[in-house]
């Protein structure tokens, strides 16, 4: 039962990631990408629970789990911190065209 | 452009994944990996040699004992050379990035950094040292560790990472890492075997010669460990700041 | 354990609506902070649940084993109601401080009336 219920968990949690794509893709503006990313990095942990379950081995794949949210984590961290501590986005986008003519 | 470049990626894609369907089962004998007499040799055996249930750990730190020594060398030296050329190249100064403004650290992040660098240590010091039973390892373990030292950096200032973990010492404690790693090597030398050759411990230790190599692995993974925690943030101090060592990202 | 079993695979199918109105959010919001809105916490709590979830389903008898395995994603699900949150809020502040402009009534009415004039 728990086999099925991990490829059910697994094939519906790949159709809805499928919005979260597209907001990627299209995303006006940066954050909305970087948003984006943090959603999937915070389910890949989830996914990578159904990869234990389908393999039997959900004691070594949990290692797995922790490690990748604490990576994003520290990914979102890294770039909000960068985008908080330099001047906005538009502005440098500015200044180098400036600099570049 | 951008719609031209998809093309040849999709073609790309759909051939790798129609390559993809004539890959063996996960974990089919007869497989070619499987089928080779070396996997099989290491399959029967590990366990029999040195005790240590994750056959990929003892091929790791046992068997390759050299090559992951050389690794690690590796990791120290790339560390080594962003301080030398960061550190030379005479951007030191208190000019700021380019782009950069001052910013308080914020509240919310401080507390709940505060609140898990003690479990990501935690964390690391487990996969370190459950590397034999379950996947992990030496640099694993350092990887987490580092990410614990910047994530400090990141949450407050670079200085305050820096309080407790000077590069000065970063480097020390990346040296002791390798001198452990050799170390352990040479005194299985002194002993009468060969370079690497942990089952002569067994002289030293209170152990057999299958759980002398057992824990001469722990020894050389801790010494993984310290050089690439140590270098993960030494690498990330300089290379955020351009070699000041002051602000950070 | 039959009952445990139910109980998780009913986390999993509520972590999943949940994780449905995240994703809906994403796509049909019109600015970036009510997407942040939608995704923030329809993640943290999809995420939360699903492991939750699992972590039952695979609690097949309770040995020292099975119970080791559910602190472990208990773990998991800890990490992840720290950090999710935390990583929602250090990107709106950066948002905030990128002069990321929230959407106002005023630009509402400016887009209605130029979907008016359009027709």
């Amino acid at each position: 039962m728990s086999y099925w219920f991990a490829v059910l968990m697994g094939a519906s949690l790949f159709t809805l990631m499928i919005p979260v794509v597209y907001r990627i893709w299209v995303g006006p503006t940066e954050f909305d990408r970087i948003l984006g990313v943090n959603v999937i990095g915070t389910k890949t942990a989830v996914l990578l629970v159904i990869t234990g379950t389908l393999f039997d081995r959900v004691d070594m794949f949990v290692d797995f789990a922790i490690a990748y949210s604490l990576l994003n984590f520290v990914g979102a961290i890294i770039v909000a911190r960068y985008l908080n501590r330099t001047i906005s986005l538009k502005e440098m986008e500015a200044r180098e065209k400036k600099s570049r003519a | 452009m951008k719609l031209i470049s998809m093309i040849p990626v999709a073609a790309v894609g759909g051939l790798l994944l129609f390559a993809a369907k004539d890959f063996p089962e996960w974990g089919a004998v007869d497989s070619p990996a499987s089928q080779s007499p070396v996997s099989s040799h290491f399959i029967s055996h590990t366990g029999v040699d040195t005790e240590v249930p994750n056959m990929v750990t003892a091929v790791l730190a046992d068997y390759r004992g050299f090559d992951t020594m050389f690794e690690t060398v590796v990791v120290f030296i790339a560390g080594v050379a962003v301080l030398a050329i960061l550190r030379g190249s005479g951007r030191r100064g208190s000019q700021k990035r380019e782009f950069e403004v001052d910013a308080e650290p914020d509240l919310i992040v401080t507390n709940t950094v505060r609140l898990i660098v003690p479990v990501i240590q935690i964390f690391a010091f487990y996969v370190l040292a459950h590397g034999h039973v379950s996947p992990g390892g030496g640099f694993q373990g350092g990887v987490a560790m580092g990410a614990s030292f910047i994530l400090v950096a990141l949450a407050w200032d670079l200085e305050v990472a820096l309080e407790r973990f000077s590069i000065s010492r970063c480097m020390v404690v990346a040296s002791l890492g390798i001198v452990i790693y050799g170390g352990i090597g040479f005194l299985s030398m002194i002993l009468g075997g060969e370079f690497l050759d942990y089952a002569e411990l067994e002289k030293v230790l209170p152990v057999s010669r299958e759980m002398a190599r057992y824990h001469a692995m722990l020894g050389v993974e801790i010494g993984v460990g310290f050089t690439v925690s140590a270098i993960m943030f030494a690498l990330y101090a300089n290379l955020s700041s351009e070699g000041r060592l002051k602000g950070g990202l | 354990m039959i009952i445990l079993q139910i109980i998780g695979i009913l986390c999993g199918l509520v972590g999943l609506v949940f994780f449905l109105g995240a994703a809906v959010g994403m796509v049909r919001f019109p600015d970036f902070y009510t997407r942040m809105h939608a995704a923030g916490k329809g993640d943290t709590l999809s995420t939360m649940l699903m492991l939750a979830g699992f972590g039952l389903v695979t609690m097949e008898d309770f040995s020292l084993g099975s119970w080791l395995l559910l602190i472990k994603i208990m773990a998991v699900v800890l990490f992840i109601y720290l950090t999710s949150p935390t990583s929602s809020h250090a990107l709106m502040r950066a948002a905030f401080e990128d002069d990321e402009m929230p959407l106002t009534e005023k630009d509402l009415k400016k887009s209605r009336r130029k979907a008016k004039e359009t027709k």
